[in-house]
C-alpha cells in the first residue's frame, strides 16, 4: 500500500531562504564596516569580501529551494514521517502517542498565502527546539495532521480498555470541553507595556536615538516661543527628557501591543492552550501533565498595584527557542487570578499569602552584609578620586540596603501536602508553586558564617528546558530547612511506616 | 531538627589526587611566573617583579595543595539510600543535595588518565534537570554503586 506523500508549501523556500539570510546580517554588517561602504573601486582585490557573500548568498538559496524540494512527510503505520536531504537523505518518524502538543506559528508571510509553520514537540524535545519543524503548509493540512494523530491515539486508548464504546464516547465526550480562561483585555495591554520592565531598554533605546538625530530637530523653532518666557537651556532639557519617556512609551505600547495582541488562554480537555499576536500569530499547546511549576512574578510596580505576571516552568519548550519560560498570564490583577489558575491546576493550593515559614531575625544581616564587600572599595575609590563630591557615593548603601531589607521581608517557603510554594526576590517578588513528584532535587546551602548561627538556603530546582528552573530562599533557620529536606524524602519514611 | 550527616567519605586517595591536580596547576602558575622573573632578569626589570612571582606562586600553592583538597575532602559526603541519593559538597559553601530515587535518569562513570592511575572513578547522577557527581570513588566501589542506583532507579515509583 502506497501512502501519499504531502509536500510543504513553495513558500517555504522562500522561508528558509529569509532565515538564511537573518543569519547572514552580521557577517554582512562586519564586511560592509570593514569596506567603509565603498563598493566602487578598480582595485579587483576589494570586491573579493563582496563576492563571497554574493556566494553565500546563492548558497542559501539553492539550500533553501532543496530542502523545500525534497521534504516530504506522510502517515505511515501510526506514524508521522518526515523525510529530507538531497545528498544526506535525512528520516525522522515520530509515532503519533508520542507526540506531545503541536505549535503554531503564522508570520505575515504565512498569513498572506493561508498558511501557518507546525512545530511538532515530542517529550523528548526538551532543549526547547521541536521534533519537526512544517515550515508553512495549509491551515487545511495542518488540522489533517492533528485529526490523523487524534485518531490514532483514541483507536489506540480504546484498544487498551475492554469496554471501548465507552471509553471511545467518553473520549468523544470529553473533545467538547473548551473553555476560555483568559482573555487580555486593551486595558491589560496597557498596564503591561506601561510596568514592564523592558520599558527601560526601551528607553534607553530612544535616548541613543534621540541623542543620535537631536542635530536634526530644530529645538529653537519649536521652543522659540517658548523660550522668550523661560531659561532656553533648561527648558530644552527637561523637554527631551520629557519627550524620551513619552517615546520609550509609545514604543513598549506598540512593541506589547503587536506581541501580546489577542493573548487567550483556553483550557481543552487535559491541554492549555496558548494564542498570542498581531502580526505574527502564535500557537502553542500544553498539556497538562507537562506542567511543571507555576511562578507568580511581580515586579515592583506592579506590586503595588496589585498586579502580577503568572508563567509556567513545562517541560517542553515554548514559543521559540528565544522565551523558553512560557507566559500564561502576561498581566492579571491578584484577585482575578486565583480562580483561572484554580480552573487550570485544581490540584494546587493557591492561598497568596499563607503563614510562610520565613527567616529568623538574626538571619537579618546576613542579607545585606555580603554587599559591604563591593560597596566598600565603590565608595571608597569614589570618594577619593573625586573628593569631595565622591562622597555622596555612599547614598548607594541606601537603595542596596533597602532592596535587601526587603527580600528579607519577602522570603519565605510553606508546605502544604504535596506543594512547595517557595517565595523570595531578586527585584521581583517570586511566588513558585512546584508539586513534590515534579521536584528533581532540592539543595541546601550554608557557608561558614550561617553555619555559625545555624541558618541556611534552600533550593528546589524543576526541570525546565535543558537546565531545568530553580528558586532559592536564602536564610532560612537550619532546622526550617531540615524539614524541608525530610519532606522531600518523606516517601522513605512514610513506607517504613507501613511496614 | 539536627540532621545527620551523609554516611560515607570520599577514599584518602582521593584527596591525594586532589593534592596532585593542586600541584600540576601550580606548576603551570611557576611557569608563568618563571617567565616572568627570566624576562625581569634579562631585561633588567624592577626587582618587586619577583616578589609578585613568588606570591603569585606561593599562595595559591599552598591553598590549592595543602588547603582547599582537605577543606574540600573533609565537606564530601555521600549516601545511597533506598529512596534518595544524599550528597554533601562544597569548599567554602557547603551544599547537600537531595535526589529521589525516581528522579534518576541515568548513571554514569568516568575516569581520566589521573583517576585511573589511583584506581578511581568518578560517577555522575543525571536527572532531567541537573547532573551531580561524586567524585574519587575507588574503581569497584564506583561501578558497584552505579549498578546499585540504576536498579534502585528502575524500581522506584512515584508514589506521590
Amino acid at each position: 500500500m502506497m501512502y501519499k506523500k504531502y509536500k510543504l508549501h513553495p513558500v517555504s523556500a522562500v522561508i528558509n531562504f529569509i532565515k538564511g539570510l537573518k543569519e547572514l546580517i552580521i557577517p554582512f554588517l562586519i564586511i560592509a564596516v570593514a569596506n567603509g561602504f565603498k563598493i566602487e573601486s578598480n582595485d579587483f582585490w576589494e570586491y573579493i569580501p563582496l563576492l563571497i557573500f554574493l556566494l553565500v548568498l546563492i548558497f542559501y538559496l539553492i539550500s533553501g529551494f532543496i530542502r523545500w524540494w525534497t521534504f516530504v512527510y506522510w502517515f505511515e503505520e501510526n506514524e508521522l514521517r518526515v523525510e529530507y536531504g538531497l545528498f544526506i537523505k535525512k528520516k525522522r518518524y515520530i509515532p503519533f502517542d508520542r507526540i506531545q502538543s503541536f505549535n503554531y506559528k503564522e508570520s505575515i508571510f504565512h498569513r498572506i498565502f493561508g498558511l501557518v509553520q507546525v512545530m511538532v514537540e515530542t517529550a523528548g524535545s526538551t532543549d526547547g527546539k521541536p521534533e519537526v519543524v512544517l515550515t508553512a503548509i495549509t491551515r487545511e493540512e495542518a488540522s489533517q495532521i492533528e485529526r490523523e494523530t487524534k485518531k490514532v491515539n483514541i483507536e489506540q486508548a480504546s484498544e487498551n480498555e475492554f469496554e471501548d464504546k465507552n471509553q471511545l464516547e467518553a473520549v468523544e465526550v470529553q473533545q467538547d470541553l473548551h473553555e476560555i480562561i483568559y482573555k487580555i483585555s486593551a486595558k491589560d495591554l496597557f498596564l503591561l507595556a506601561t510596568t514592564s520592565n523592558s520599558i527601560g531598554v526601551v528607553i534607553a533605546g530612544v535616548a541613543a536615538f534621540i541623542s543620535q538625530v537631536s542635530e536634526f530637530i530644530p529645538y529653537e523653532r519649536i521652543f522659540e516661543e517658548l523660550s522668550i518666557f523661560i531659561q532656553f537651556g533648561f527648558m530644552i532639557v527637561l523637554m527631551t527628557i520629557f519627550f524620551t519617556f513619552l517615546m520609550a512609551w509609545i514604543v513598549s505600547i506598540i512593541i506589547t501591543f503587536i506581541n501580546y495582541y489577542d493573548f487567550t488562554v483556553v483550557q481543552e480537555n487535559d491541554r492549555i492552550v496558548i494564542t498570542r499576536g498581531l502580526l505574527e500569530k502564535k500557537r502553542i499547546t500544553i498539556p497538562k501533565n507537562r506542567v511543571q511549576g507555576i511562578k507568580i512574578v511581580e515586579n515592583p510596580i506592579r506590586q503595588m498595584v496589585k498586579y502580577a505576571t503568572v508563567v509556567v516552568e513545562s517541560a517542553s519548550g515554548g514559543f521559540g527557542e528565544h522565551d523558553k519560560k512560557i507566559m500564561l498570564f502576561p498581566i492579571i490583577s491578584n484577585q482575578r487570578m486565583l480562580e483561572p489558575l484554580r480552573q487550570l491546576f485544581p490540584h494546587f493550593d493557591f492561598e497568596m499569602e499563607p503563614d510562610f515559614i520565613r527567616p529568623p531575625k538574626k538571619a537579618k544581616p546576613h542579607f545585606y552584609r555580603i554587599d559591604i564587600l563591593w560597596l566598600l572599595p565603590i565608595i571608597g575609590l569614589c570618594s577619593y578620586f573625586f573628593y569631595p563630591l565622591g562622597l555622596f557615593s555612599i547614598l548607594f548603601v541606601l537603595p542596596v540596603l533597602m532592596l535587601r531589607l526587603w527580600q528579607y521581608k519577602t522570603n519565605g517557603f510553606i508546605i502544604t501536602g504535596n506543594q512547595l510554594t517557595l517565595r523570595y526576590r531578586v527585584i521581583s517578588r517570586v511566588t513558585f508553586i512546584a508539586e513534590k513528584k515534579r521536584i528533581q532535587v532540592v539543595q541546601s546551602k550554608q557557608n561558614y558564617f550561617q553555619k555559625r548561627k545555624n541558618i541556611a538556603s534552600i533550593q528546589a530546582t524543576v526541570m525546565s528546558g535543558i537546565t531545568g528552573a530553580t528558586a532559592r530562599v536564602s536564610h532560612l533557620n537550619e532546622s526550617d530547612v531540615n524539614e524541608l529536606l525530610s519532606w522531600f524524602e518523606k516517601s522513605k519514611e512514610m513506607k517504613k511506616e507501613d511496614a | 531538627m539536627i540532621r545527620r550527616e551523609p554516611e560515607y567519605q570520599i577514599p584518602r586517595k582521593g584527596l591525594t589526587v586532589w593534592r596532585l591536580y593542586g600541584l600540576i596547576y601550580t606548576i603551570f602558575l611557576s611557569i608563568i611566573a618563571g617567565v616572568a622573573s627570566f624576562l625581569t632578569y634579562k631585561f633588567d626589570g624592577p626587582t618587586f617583579i619577583y616578589y609578585i612571582a613568588i606570591v603569585f606562586v606561593a599562595i595559591p600553592a599552598l591553598a590549592l595543595i595543602w588547603l582547599f583538597p582537605k577543606i574540600r575532602w573533609d565537606h564530601w559526603r555521600y549516601e545511597v539510600r533506598e529512596h534518595e541519593i544524599e550528597i554533601q559538597s562544597g569548599l567554602f559553601v557547603v551544599t547537600r543535595t537531595l535526589i529521589p530515587m525516581v528522579r534518576v535518569q541515568h548513571v554514569d562513570t568516568s575516569q581520566g588518565p589521573i583517576l585511573k592511575k589511583y584506581d578511581l572513578a568518578n560517577i555522575s547522577i543525571s536527572t532531567a534537570a541537573t547532573t551531580h557527581v561524586i567524585p574519587m570513588l575507588i574503581t569497584e566501589e564506583a561501578d558497584r554503586l552505579r549498578a546499585r542506583i540504576s536498579e534502585l532507579a528502575r524500581v522506584a515509583e512515584d508514589d506521590v
